[in-house]
């Protein structure tokens, strides 16, 4: 008997392909450490201790809260930890392998001894839980045993029967399937992660030992560790383009909305940023940031990601494990340079070293940059009453923040006589343009020189925490107190919290977070912004632009239909899978040339779009 | 591996224990493991903890094997309140007397449906193109992954009772759970699945595309919140109050230590009079 379903997927499948991330189904506790060793054991240089951890201790995106290392046998457990202590990559993925692969056997023999209890149901059920470990990494290299092992865990749990309720609905125990279909399984796994010998991995992957040593290629699909979390923050920040607080329709503007869907594709990306669908707006929320982002050896909090490292693109490997806290984009228009060491004037240069060095894209056309670049720049902050056009404090703030003002305003020595404000300039959006060493890095070696980090601007900046440049503290008070402390401005308790209010009334603003309500739904929103995008067809068609339809339709088809399943109003999946069909329609008609059909089809998606409106929430 | 005895002995350690000098004890709830056990001990945890805070009395959880140790431990008093799918109640309510105190909302109903699903590109549109067709459920004793999607295959004529079912399908496979069931499905390893109305959302954004359903069943009267016979008056009054207050968004993360529903309602016998009926059909019920 199982219960009715939460909103959420909780998928096992632990690929995502599109926008929409996927929410994962929480993993075994050794399953977690397992895919968390494969994950961190290829970056460079791998995160030791972190590795350590995911064993040692409680992981997030486990099932519940057990260190991995303590359910395992102590023989297994010595192994294990004098792997650990090794570093050895190839040591720590064979003793890793050989837990989860005991574990299995274990626990399909003990549901062997308990034929006919409850008890064989739940270890059967651990015993599947562990095997989710291996299971892409089969699916991948070997359809076939993928598929035979499948029909065995089926057999396998039919075969366990049931004793129903008091009697009633009672079903039979088929020893002899159940061994069979053990059998199956054990055969496949004792041949494949039990080798008296592991051949010798390139990269730690879940990809059965048969494969490896038959040397074929194998489409492994990128993956992301238990623990790590994609899908949007909630909640979702509110985005305020310039052009439509002015009342100017999206649709009308081509240029634009082409660049708010490429700022939503992963299209423009390459490698395992495109495979799991990850798109500027994945970290950048609607235009700011998003807090909840967070991948285990890539971000040291949530919010942060270290964009050069060895998993995106290896080929930008600084060698150096250094995740930045990822800066909101509003009113970016404004707050040049880029990067946070601000060594980009140009935020077209900048963006195209997003795409091409962080994420492994393809060069993007001057088409594309041009539309990205007309889409950002109408990202602004978010209106605050309580400041003026100068960035002075008008009537609506507290005494604590005009006592702050003044302590803001104030020369410090500690700062060789400048002020907070020398830097946050008020007239000039609380940012001047200029980067400096201030202290919040070391060298990077005894006597060389810091880095400097662009000065941030302080609009909005209550919801965009935490701070500085690699997300390391997390209130502004932590701020507040590290300048005190760093540059001895001497400030007592109570200064410091008016230069905290000071700094929050200027970083306020109104209606921070989207709400949804009713049919106002999260999909609503996600439908008008993918049949904005769609509008562009309006421009693309005649223009016979096959190249950017074919991105469109790659971005926009498949994530109307992931979006579906988000829907309040989940009776009305089918007619936006099939909207989603009629726009790829437009893309197949468009790559083969025929115009004519493609432009039909286009019609056809606006008549549908019309008639199926009111119901899409 | 920690083995299923040594999770219980791990439960016993850490949880209140059944035990039959109940009314010292406070009040005592019975949860059936779902997915994952382990889990359900920690969440078990943080919600008697609330509602020992909320009704001013101590009140204790633990996990049971299944739903018939659940109504054992209702029989003999072990337990007060338990949460229970409407089938085993109807067995339960028949057997011990047990009392519907509550109905879990999900989606903005107390009922729901089973449906069977195929791959859209199956080429398969009625149940009569299941015959000889491989088909996977989620378990023997769910309503919506098993009873009602297979009473609609006796509806149609295409089986007259359960016991045909093996010998119209291919081969009929109990997958252990609504996701292993759909997954099964939209990966191929079987053509259909019968399962809860919202089981596609558990697949995966794609599959949830490439799938659809053919079949529907009546609706079932949602999971149910129980108490044992002879639980007195006041203390079912208080618990329905205590539990209706965790109506409501701010709530989400407490009814999330209880399978999650998105809310409670008051609920009365009358309600499963579908459930009996289909139950009696079946010989569950005499």
């Amino acid at each position: 008997m199982k219960r009715l379903l939460t909103l959420f997927a909780l998928c096992l499948a632990p690929t995502v392909g599109f926008a929409t991330a996927v929410k994962q189904a929480p993993w075994a506790p050794e399953a977690a450490a397992y895919r968390l060793t494969l994950f961190m054991g290829n970056l460079s240089p791998a995160p030791w201790s972190q590795i350590e951890d995911s064993w040692e201790d409680p992981v997030a995106g486990a099932s519940h809260a057990a260190a991995a290392l303590s359910r395992l046998s102590p023989d297994l457990q010595v192994e294990l930890r004098a792997a650990l202590d090794s570093k050895d990559r190839q040591e720590i993925f064979e003793a890793a392998t050989a837990a989860i692969h005991q574990g299995i056997l274990s626990h399909l023999a003990a549901a062997a001894e308990a034929l006919s209890t409850a008890e064989a149901t739940l270890d059967v059920g651990q015993a599947q839980a562990l095997y989710r470990a291996f299971e892409d990494g089969i699916k991948a290299a070997d359809a076939q045993a993928y598929r035979r092992l499948g029909l065995a865990w089926l057999q396998m749990n039919s075969a366990l029967g049931s004793k129903g309720v008091l009697g009633s609905g009672a079903q039979d125990v088929d020893a002899e399937s159940f061994n069979a279909a053990r059998a199956t399984i054990e055969a496949y796994l004792n041949a494949n992660y039990a080798p008296v010998d592991f051949a010798i991995r390139a990269k730690l992957s879940p990809i059965p030992e048969s494969a490896i040593l038959s040397g074929q290629v194998v489409d492994l699909p990128a993956t992301l560790p238990p623990g790590s979390n994609i899908a949007d923050q909630s909640p979702l920040p509110r985005l305020v383009l310039q052009f439509e607080e002015a009342g100017i329709d999206e649709a009308d503007m081509p240029l634009v909305a082409y660049g708010d869907m490429l700022f939503d594709s992963p299209e423009i990306f390459g490698g395992p940023a495109r495979e799991l669908g990850i798109t500027c707006s994945t970290c950048h929320n609607r235009s700011d940031v998003n807090r909840g982002f967070f991948i285990p050896g890539l971000s040291h909090v949530a919010g942060g990601l270290d964009v050069n490292s060895a998993f995106f693109n290896p080929l930008f490997n600084n060698q150096m494990d250094d995740p930045l806290d990822t800066p909101s984009l509003r009113g970016i228009r404004f707050t040049a340079p880029y990067g946070r060491d601000g060594r980009e004037a140009s935020l077209r240069r900048f963006t195209r070293n997003v795409i091409v060095t962080e994420f492994a894209g393809d060069e993007p056309t001057p088409f594309q940059l041009d539309a990205l670049i007309a889409y950002m720049r109408a990202f602004d902050f978010l209106p605050n009453p309580q400041i003026d056009r100068a960035g002075l404090l008008t009537d609506l703030v507290s005494d604590a923040a005009r006592r702050g003002e003044i302590l803001f305003n104030a020369p410090y020595d500690g700062m060789n006589g400048r002020s907070c404000a020398s830097c946050h300039t008020p007239d000039r959006n609380f940012r001047d343009g200029q980067a400096y060493d201030i202290g919040s890095e070391a060298p990077p070696f005894p006597g060389g020189t810091a880095r400097a980090f662009d000065t941030p601007t302080l609009r909005s900046v209550n919801f965009s925490a935490p701070y500085m440049h690699d997300g390391s503290l997390p209130t502004l008070a932590a701020v507040v107190d590290w300048f005190n402390d760093s540059k001895s401005l001497a400030l007592d308790a109570d200064q410091r919290a008016d230069l905290t209010a000071y700094v929050r009334a200027v970083g306020d603003g109104e209606d921070p977070y989207q709400v949804f309500e009713g049919k106002e739904s999260q999909f609503r929103l996600a439908f008008d912004e993918l049949t904005t995008f769609a509008t562009t067809l309006n421009t693309l068609l005649p223009a016979r632009d096959a190249e950017n339809i074919a991105l469109l339709v790659a971005t926009v088809a498949p994530d109307l239909a992931a979006d579906a399943g988000t829907m309040v109003n989940l009776e009305a999946r089918p007619e936006v899978y099939q909207l989603a069909d009629t726009l790829s329609a437009v893309g197949a008609a468009a790559a083969a040339g025929d115009w004519n059909l493609a432009e039909t089809y286009w019609q056809d998606f606006q008549t549908l779009q019309i008639q199926i409106d009111e119901r899409m929430f | 591996m920690l083995s299923r005895r040594g999770f219980l002995a791990a439960t016993a350690a850490s949880l209140s224990l059944p035990s039959s000098a109940h009314a010292e004890q406070g009040l005592k709830l019975a949860f059936i493991p779902q997915e994952n056990p382990d889990k359900l001990l920690g969440d078990i945890r943080a919600i008697t903890e609330w509602l020992s805070d909320q009704m001013g009395l101590p009140v204790s959880g633990f996990v049971t094997f299944d739903h018939a140790a659940a109504v054992e431990a209702l029989r003999n008093g072990d337990a007060d309140i338990s949460f229970m799918g409407a089938l085993p109640f109807v067995l339960a309510e028949a057997e011990i007397g047990a009392v519907p105190l509550l109905a879990e909302v999900y989606r903005g109903a107390a009922s729901y449906s089973g449906r069977v699903f195929v791959r859209r590109d199956s080429g398969i549109r009625t149940l009569a193109d299941l015959k000889g067709r491989d088909i996977a459920f989620a378990d023997p004793i769910s309503e919506s992954g098993y009873l009602y999607p297979l009473d609609l295959f006796v509806k149609d004529g295409l089986i007259a009772s359960p016991d045909q079912a093996d010998s119209f399908f291919g081969n009929k496979f109990f997958a252990g759970g609504y996701q292993q069931a759909m997954q099964a499905m939209a990966t191929g390893l079987v053509d259909a699945a019968g399962a809860s109305q919202y089981a596609d959302l558990l697949l995966t954004p794609d599959q949830q595309s490439e799938v659809t359903w053919i079949a529907e069943s009546e609706q079932i009267p949602s999971h149910v919140v129980i108490a044992r016979d002879g639980l007195d008056g006041a203390t079912q009054a208080r618990f329905v109050e205590v539990m209706l207050s965790l109506n409501g968004a701010e709530n989400d993360h407490l009814r999330a230590y209880m399978y999650g529903p998105d809310g409670y309602v008051t609920t009365d016998a009358s309600t499963y009079d579908g459930v009996r009926a289909t139950a009696r059909r079946y010989g569950y019920l005499k």
